[in-house]
């Protein structure tokens, strides 16, 4: 019964990852890439990638090293590989982020930029695979939580061979027939492995084990999550399935896609009822930010399957695919993001700082290390932001659009500057914080003391 | 006489825990008798709790693996009370202290068990009840040298704990 301990780089993941939320906020803001220019663009590829790869999948990396050998109960194994991945996503990112700002004649980089840039993001995210894959495969048989993960990183792996796919295809290093059709038909596949498989089914999986964690619900497995499992696997394997489709230029794509639709919206649907029985059945009453913010975020992904609903319904879904993205991957994914950020900073923080002498003098308790009070109303203006947001997209106002990506980004600085608060031990009274040393806001320290 | 002999290894094979088997064999002994065990494995953690009965071993390797072990009673050694011993939760003594954690959010749990452990003489015997295994409690055990057994009850739904004060590191 080896348990967990600290994972070294969760910290630095983290803040690169809000890094790249803030570049892409500023983005927006300064009206680069869509609603400015077409969905398609170059720019708007650039806005796209800096999100899903680095804010999201940073995110959901250095998450994952740390939450992996929670749910399994078991050290990480491969321990060495969290700072070689993380190295070659940031190289990766930036040099396919280059790639595409050649294409738009904006910088002056070969084509053959975006082909390396999506080869090191294969090594990159394959040895984060590589390690949290072996973590598991070492703890079989999987509990729930830990099904979901396997599948998101499943569909990490798809979503990064399609990126490199692309690139190769639009670097004009592989061309032909059957490359052109899948450029043309293949990018919605792309997207949706990665926001809806990776990003979004491992965030499901880990929102059950969390949520039920820090609320104090009862952890047993239910029928209905095992239906979540079930449905929402089959809905990647459709997508992925899809693929020759796609090849071929063959008709069947859209019906596929629509197959994974109405299976994917049941395994949203049956996930909403069991965060609601979470909440339901939770022992504590009052529930701290992370919970109360995470609500914001379950909002968002309701109000996305319903706007998904309604646009597949009006077949005006071609024209508000970016509104619809917006909404998922800001207000779902990201508010989850955040909430969540809003404990683990410090939560592990409290444990690096304090763990060495509880039971042995008094220490502060974590939810000394936050400020909810001064902290809730952020979160609140974060989401109001991303719904207008949403809203000047589907009414297409871009100019009122980024002056609410303004608000967005302020709101989003306001809550770094809290998790920067929470690590640095600022809300912490000063006779309790006296006589420790703060650790650095994100880079790794050596662990002092090494488990025999 | 004859030896008396035990073969644990169906027990093993099953995923039991064979450790009463033995000691009820122990109790069994006559005075002088040695005891031959079969197992799976070479069983080291016994040697120490038989060495503190009074027994001296001595293990040979049998195929596939498996182990035959002879213990012998040295004369006038044998004492009738099991010492407790960090490796073996059968010889730990009753839980002097129990910690209801089930209603505490994380991580209360640990900072309770880890406080109570530091007031505890060695060898005393903590049992926590929680809602759910305490990840993050085991390695600040280890490195503080408190030996610790837990498991989920059958309706999964409380981890017991059992922890063993070592000596503080």
């Amino acid at each position: 019964m080896p348990g967990a301990s600290l994972s070294r780089w969760t910290l630095t993941y983290f803040a690169c990852a809000l890094l790249c939320l803030v570049g892409a906020e500023a983005l927006m803001v300064m009206g680069f890439g869509f609603p400015g220019a077409t969905i398609e663009a170059p720019e708007t590829l650039i806005l796209v990638h800096l999100v899903a790869i680095g804010w999201l999948s940073l995110l959901m990396c250095g998450a994952l090293f740390q939450f992996v050998p929670v749910l399994v109960a078991r050290p990480l194994l491969g321990d060495e590989l969290p700072p070689v991945a993380l190295a070659f996503i940031l190289t990766g990112l930036v040099i396919l982020l280059s790639g595409f700002a050649g294409m738009t004649g904006l910088v002056a980089v070969p084509a053959e930029a975006m082909p390396l840039g999506g080869l090191l993001l294969l090594l990159g995210f394959g040895t984060a695979i590589l390690s949290l894959g072996r973590t598991l495969w070492a703890a079989r048989p999987l509990t729930m939580p830990a099904r979901f993960v396997v599948v998101g990183l499943a569909a990490l792996a798809g979503t990064a061979l399609f990126g490199e796919s692309f690139a190769l295809i639009l670097s004009g290093l592989v061309g032909g027939e059957a490359a052109l059709s899948l450029l043309l038909n293949g990018v919605p596949l792309h997207a949706l492995l990665g926001l809806g498989g990776w990003l979004t089914f491992t965030a499901m999986g880990v929102s059950y084990r969390l949520l039920a964690m820090f609320m104090l619900a009862p952890e047993t497995e239910r029928f209905s999550t095992s239906v979540v499992l079930a449905t929402g696997t089959l809905t990647l394997m459709l997508i992925a399935a899809a693929t020759p489709f796609a090849l071929a230029a063959e008709s069947g794509l859209a019906g596929m896609l629509l197959a994974a639709a109405v299976t994917g919206l049941c395994a949203l649907g049956v996930y909403g009822s069991d965060m609601l029985a979470l909440y339901r059945q939770r022992k504590r009453r009052n529930i701290e930010l992370n919970a109360v913010a995470a609500i914001g975020a379950f909002a968002a992904l309701l109000a996305a399957c319903l706007l998904l609903v309604f646009l597949l319904f009006s077949g005006s879904l071609p024209e508000h695919v970016g509104a619809l993205t917006y909404l998922f991957a800001f207000g779902w994914l990201g508010g989850l993001g955040l909430a969540k950020l809003y404990k683990i900073v410090a939560f592990l923080t409290w444990l690096e700082c304090f763990a060495p002498v509880l039971g042995k003098r008094q220490t502060p308790r974590v939810q000394d290390l936050v400020d909810e009070r001064h902290a809730a109303p952020w979160f609140g203006v974060y989401y109001l932001a991303v719904g207008l947001g949403t809203l000047t997209l589907l009414v297409e106002l871009p100019l009122v659009f980024r002056i609410v990506a303004g608000v967005q980004l302020f709101a989003t600085l306001a809550i770094i500057r809290h998790l920067y608060r929470a690590r640095e031990l600022l809300n912490v009274p000063p006779d309790l914080r006296r006589g420790f040393a703060r650790p650095h806001p994100f880079w790794p320290q050596p662990i002092a003391r090494k488990l025999p | 006489m004859n030896d008396l002999e035990l073969d644990v290894r169906p027990i093993l094979r099953h995923g039991g825990e064979p450790f009463g088997a033995i000691m009820g064999a122990v109790s069994r002994l006559a005075k002088g008798q040695r005891l031959k065990l079969y197992a799976t494995f070479k069983p080291e953690p016994l040697f120490h709790v038989m060495a503190s009965q009074g027994f001296s071993n001595e293990a040979s390797p049998l195929e596939d693996g498996e182990w035959m072990v002879i213990f012998t009673p040295v004369d006038g050694e044998r004492v009738a009370v099991v010492e407790s011993s960090p490796e073996s939760p059968e010889t730990w003594p009753d839980p002097a202290h129990y910690l209801d954690c089930t209603e505490l959010d994380p991580p209360e749990p640990m900072v309770r068990i880890l406080a109570q452990l530091e007031i505890m003489p060695e060898g005393e015997v903590l049992f926590a009840l929680l809602a759910r295994e305490p990840i993050f409690l085991f390695p600040e055990l280890k490195l503080r040298g408190h030996a610790w057994v837990g498991n989920f009850d059958a309706a999964g739904e409380a981890y017991r704990l059992m922890v063993r004060a070592g000596g503080q590191k």
